[in-house]
């Protein structure tokens, strides 16, 4: 066996700067990913599918372009993929399901992908996920379990399983996700990757397959800080098409991460966030309130009832949405997550009543701690990522169903819709593997949470780490 | 909830909503509306007034910025 060299690795700002100025071509960049994932998907299974020709031809056009002298757009010649929960023109958006493969191909792209395409990316394929994204460690049957690259024996986190695994395996350097009640963060934080969880309402998800829809959220994942912040500019669109879509400017943050965190008035979240963090996730936490100079313990309002809350109007719209298909055909669905898709659609009307208006009274709580504090830390998951089929997990000596317990510290914060960017750590304690850190600001201030995000990368104290993964491994 | 209501309550309402429940998956979907419900239970407690509406409404058009 030989060891593989990265396609995607430190330096994919480089690439593209050096794509930029004719010193590289995309083509080159596009085949040593497409060979990286030749080489290593068998062990890992992110993709389910591959756009082969799409790629080659976009990788084409920007080097067509730049021949021409054109200026090149922000991120021409960048190969990413995304989640299979977005459209791709010519594609089945399977979601993760086996009862989608009925339905006919998408007939247009995603509009986020429609954004990464007007910024010069290149589309490399679809990946694999929780079935309709109603899971945190994507352990699919339909499609295999997506394996961590740090231990193939592990979870690689969910909904957005294969997009946290790509990017960690150097497959490419950035992919896309959807997060409804961590699903980005959960699998950027056991893959030790950077991810993005914008404010609720700041990107467009026409052209996803939705989840829950009053909760749903799109974001990247990225190999580092700076290119996540490169590619959520790319992406911002208000888009008055999307009734979720709140945004009504765009509010670029690269032109704002050179001011790092001067001024910002930093806290570590404790209460429900400390009694759920294991040791080696506590450990994560301290390196980074270190690095930020953060000493202050402070509290969140009501983060169990916001567990609770979105916990019952996940099961209830997303049981809603599946009805049909539950009432025909229940036995294609995925094993895992079935039975609480049919408990979702029989729950009490008062259940999910009563979540919604909480929500209000929520949202009022956490805007008032933003009064105070500018951002705050937290751990991403209790642990770093177990082994796939692990179905009880110990926290601090009481025992949780792992695979609901992977969102115990992200769901409460999606309920809010604030935004959040995940720093990969890679405490001691944890043996090896990663554990993400939740860097959380107001809404609308994601320039805040990817502030910090870069200072944490430029202090060298969060980074992603390639695993060494070898051909046939 | 105890287990014989939460599986009298799934069987009734899956069949007001015309789903199929064989009885073993009847039992493991009430088991999972047992948990639910005490997290309802926790909401339930929660201090709300009449006045606490959902958080977001319904709106029938966009507001004008001036009327014709």
């Amino acid at each position: 066996m030989t060891s593989l060299p990265l396609a995607a690795g430190p330096g994919s700002i480089d690439r593209l700067d050096a794509i930029a100025r004719g010193e590289a071509t995309a083509r080159d960049w596009l085949e040593q990913c497409l060979s990286r994932i030749d080489a290593t998907d068998d062990a890992i299974n992110a993709f389910t599918a591959r756009t082969l020709a799409r790629a080659r031809a976009e990788a084409d056009a920007v080097d067509a372009m730049r021949a021409t002298g054109i200026a090149l757009p922000p991120l021409a010649g960048l190969p990413y993929a995304v989640k299979n929960l977005f459209d791709i023109q010519g594609e089945i958006t399977l979601a993760g399901s086996r009862i989608n493969r009925d339905h006919v191909a998408a007939m247009a792209d995603a509009v986020l992908v429609q954004r990464m395409r007007a910024a010069g990316a290149v589309l490399v394929g679809a990946l694999n996920m929780d079935e309709y994204a109603y899971g945190f460690t994507t352990e699919n049957s339909h499609y295999g379990p997506t394996r961590n690259p740090h231990d193939t024996s592990r979870i690689a986190g969910g909904s957005s399983g294969g997009s946290g695994a790509t990017v960690a395996a150097g497959q490419v350097p950035v992919s896309l996700g959807s997060d409804t009640n961590g699903s980005i963060r959960v699998p950027a934080s056991l893959c030790g990757i950077w991810g993005l969880k914008p404010t609720f309402g700041r990107l467009s998800r026409r052209g996803t397959f939705p989840f829950v829809h009053s909760i749903d959220h799109l974001g990247p994942f990225a190999e580092s800080a700076s290119l996540l912040a490169r590619v959520y500019d790319a992406l911002q669109f208000p888009d008055n098409e999307d009734p979720g879509c709140h945004a009504r400017a765009v509010h670029a943050v690269r032109p704002t991460l050179g001011l790092a965190t001067q001024g910002l008035r930093i806290g570590i979240l404790g209460g429900y966030f400390d009694a759920y963090a294991t040791a080696p996730a506590r450990a994560a936490v301290q390196a980074a309130a270190q690095a930020l100079g953060a000493t202050r313990i402070v509290q969140w309002p009501d983060a169990m009832l916001a567990r609770a809350a979105a916990f019952i109007i996940t099961a209830a719209e997303g049981g809603s949405l599946h009805l049909p298909e539950l009432r025909r055909r229940a036995d294609d669905f995925e094993p895992l997550s079935v039975d609480r898709f049919i408990a979702g659609a029989l729950q009490p009307a008062h259940w999910v009543t009563r979540a919604h208006r909480f929500r209000r009274r929520y949202r009022e709580q956490v805007l008032e701690l933003f009064q105070d504090w500018d951002l705050l830390l937290a751990p991403a998951t209790p642990v770093a990522a177990p082994p796939i089929g692990t179905e009880w997990l110990d926290i601090n000596g009481t025992s949780h169903p792992c695979r609901p317990a992977m969102g115990l510290l992200t769901q409460p914060i999606s309920f809010a819709g604030c935004p959040v960017a995940v720093a990969p750590m890679w405490p001691d304690a944890a043996g090896g593997m990663p554990i993400g850190v939740q860097l959380i600001a107001a809404p609308w201030r994601e320039d805040i949470a990817l502030r910090a995000a870069v200072a944490l990368e430029r202090a060298g104290v969060a980074c992603t780490r390639h695993p060494q993964l070898q051909e046939g491994s | 909830m105890n287990e014989e209501v939460s599986l009298a309550y799934v069987q009734a309402s899956a069949a007001l909503l015309d789903l199929p429940l064989d009885e073993a998956q009847a039992a493991r979907v009430a088991a999972y509306l047992a948990r639910t419900a005490d997290m309802a239970r926790m909401l339930d407690e929660a201090p709300l007034d009449v006045a606490d509406e959902p958080v977001a409404l319904y709106c029938p058009a966009t507001f004008p910025e001036s009327l014709p």
